[in-house]
């Protein structure tokens, strides 16, 4: 190692390499944007099924989720003091429509939940103030679920994010995780369902959804012509990310609660359901975790032989 | 008024004089290179060769990492279009990094020497401590230089002769007027971005 320290080894070797893979938002204080974008995307799901059930555990645990993905974000940043500045550029940039979101759901999520947690003390749910704070809240987790694909969606030194499919894989797998917290709070209060149960339905259509975009982010990746795309995807399917991928994404996030939830083992009792929610949000960490490592560099070269004149 | 630059492959000799006299210049920490040399091997045995490609910040008409930041560090200068980063205002994101096509942004993460242990040299402690730490760095044409009516570093210091710099926007300049007459091409053209350095076949 050079007395210059072991990073500035890694970038040279990097940059020797093919395809440099980004470490970025991957490694050392960068890897705190992984944990981020997977709490606020579970904490905004959450929050939408809370209110949709008018469950008060799933819309705490958004609330709670929000606040730590919002430190996680801060810790993301080398200059956190200055975080206030991320607001000023909103006509283009996602990362400050994000903090805006995540702004907006933490003040509407502060108004509303008062009027479920001390009933009688503060102003009631019904009242004006609270729906104001829901609509609020609603309009930020709704920016929050957007935004997180969109910030991947343009960069474009990384040809697997540069995808239209990659917001709307973020978006459902958003509405994943709020069914699987809103199974967390079934289990938690000691509710079973029945396997036709309306979160049941929700959880297996979402599921689909996302099984159906991994296949078109992997084939558009795979046609698009683009050997970085493909280099990523490499190492997400037979490189060193694969274990995450069949493992995490695979095996943990839609074969085991699937396996539970189609009442295999056993009817769909507290455990089971608390089981189906924490391999299902486990697998959504997966996701993030490898479609976040997965990214490299597209390479700076001259293409085409019209550039260079053969002797 | 839109500067340029023109970099010609054929009179490139890989020399990383570019590189030195940039270091030289800005003062850049270790990790940080406003301007550097990729080394690209191409064909195979017995046709191989090895192609230079001096790179740095393309100061492009359309920059993604200016649209990408969330603070309005990285910005565009308006009388000359050069893609400039105001480091008091950079939150360290590193969003920019990302966006840019061309991977001509750093990251200086952290107080870094270049003897480690033996401390900053003077060398050092008067150019490289200057620059703030957890901030992203780049190349800004030497601005400095060029408003002193100066070729940036890099331009002046190439042996070879293989860079130009001049206002593109100008059809008499020796930049439009080379990138004309033999063909000058930017990198990655397909990204949108239209670049401001072009490049000479080899």
């Amino acid at each position: 190692m050079s007395p210059t320290g072991g990073r500035y080894e890694i970038l040279l070797k990097d940059f020797q390499s093919e395809y440099r893979p980004q470490r970025e938002w991957a490694e050392g204080r960068g890897a705190f944007l992984i944990y981020g974008h997977f709490l606020v995307g579970v904490a905004s799901g959450a929050w939408l099924f809370g209110l949709y059930y008018q469950d008060v555990i799933s819309l705490i645990a958004g609330f709670i989720l929000a606040g730590l993905g919002g430190l996680a974000h801060l810790f993301n940043l080398a200059r956190p003091e200055r975080f206030l500045k991320m607001m000023l550029r909103t006509a283009t940039s996602w990362v400050s429509r994000g903090f805006w979101g995540l702004t907006l759901f933490l003040i509407g999520s502060i108004i509303y939940l008062p009027g479920h947690l001390f009933p009688g003390a503060l102003w009631p749910v019904e009242s004006l103030f609270s729906q104001l704070g829901m609509l609020v809240s609603i309009a930020g987790s709704i920016v929050l679920i957007v935004y997180m694909g969109f910030v991947y969606t343009a960069s474009k030194a990384i040809p697997f994010w540069n995808s239209t499919l990659h917001p709307v894989l973020y978006i459902s797998y958003a509405f994943r995780g709020g069914a699987a917290a809103f199974l967390l709070s079934l289990a938690l209060r000691g509710e079973a369902v029945g396997s036709g149960s309306e979160i049941l339905v929700i959880w297996i259509a979402v599921t689909a959804s996302v099984i159906i975009l991994w296949a078109f982010e992997i084939q558009g990746a795979l046609s698009s012509g683009d050997d970085t795309a493909r280099a990523s995807l490499h190492e997400i399917l037979a490189g060193r990310l694969a274990i995450y991928f069949y493992g995490g994404i695979l095996v943990i996030g839609l074969v085991v609660p699937a396996f539970l939830m189609a009442g295999i083992i056993a009817p769909l009792s507290p455990t089971l359901l608390a089981l189906i929610g924490l391999t299902s949000v486990a697998g959504d960490f997966f996701m993030k975790f490898s479609s976040i490592k997965a990214g490299v560099y597209m390479p700076v070269r001259v293409h085409g032989p019209g550039h260079i004149k053969r002797t | 008024m839109r500067w340029g630059m023109v970099i010609d492959l054929k009179r490139c000799i890989g020399c990383y004089g570019c590189q030195l006299s940039c270091k030289a210049e800005n003062g850049t920490p270790p990790g940080v290179f406003f301007a550097r040399v990729h080394k690209q091997e191409e064909g195979t045995y017995p046709t191989a060769q090895t192609i230079f490609l001096p790179v740095l910040c393309n100061h492009c008409d359309d920059p993604p990492c200016v649209d990408v930041c969330p603070t309005g560090a990285s910005f565009v200068w308006e009388e000359d279009g050069i893609v400039d980063i105001d480091p008091d205002m950079c939150v360290g994101c590193r969003t920019c990094m990302l966006a840019c096509p061309y991977s001509n942004r750093y990251f200086n993460d952290e107080k870094r020497n270049y003897y480690g242990d033996a401390g900053a040299t003077p060398y050092e402690q008067a150019r490289v401590e200057r620059h703030q730490e957890g901030v992203v760095m780049k190349c800004n044409f030497c601005r400095d230089r060029v408003r002193d009516g100066k070729d940036p570093a890099c331009v002046e210091n190439c042996p070879t002769i293989a860079r130009y710099f001049g206002d593109l926007d100008d059809p008499t300049s020796e930049v439009s007027r080379l990138i004309r007459e033999r063909s000058g091409f930017p990198l990655h053209p397909e990204k949108g971005t239209n670049p401001r350095v072009y490049y000479l076949p080899a």
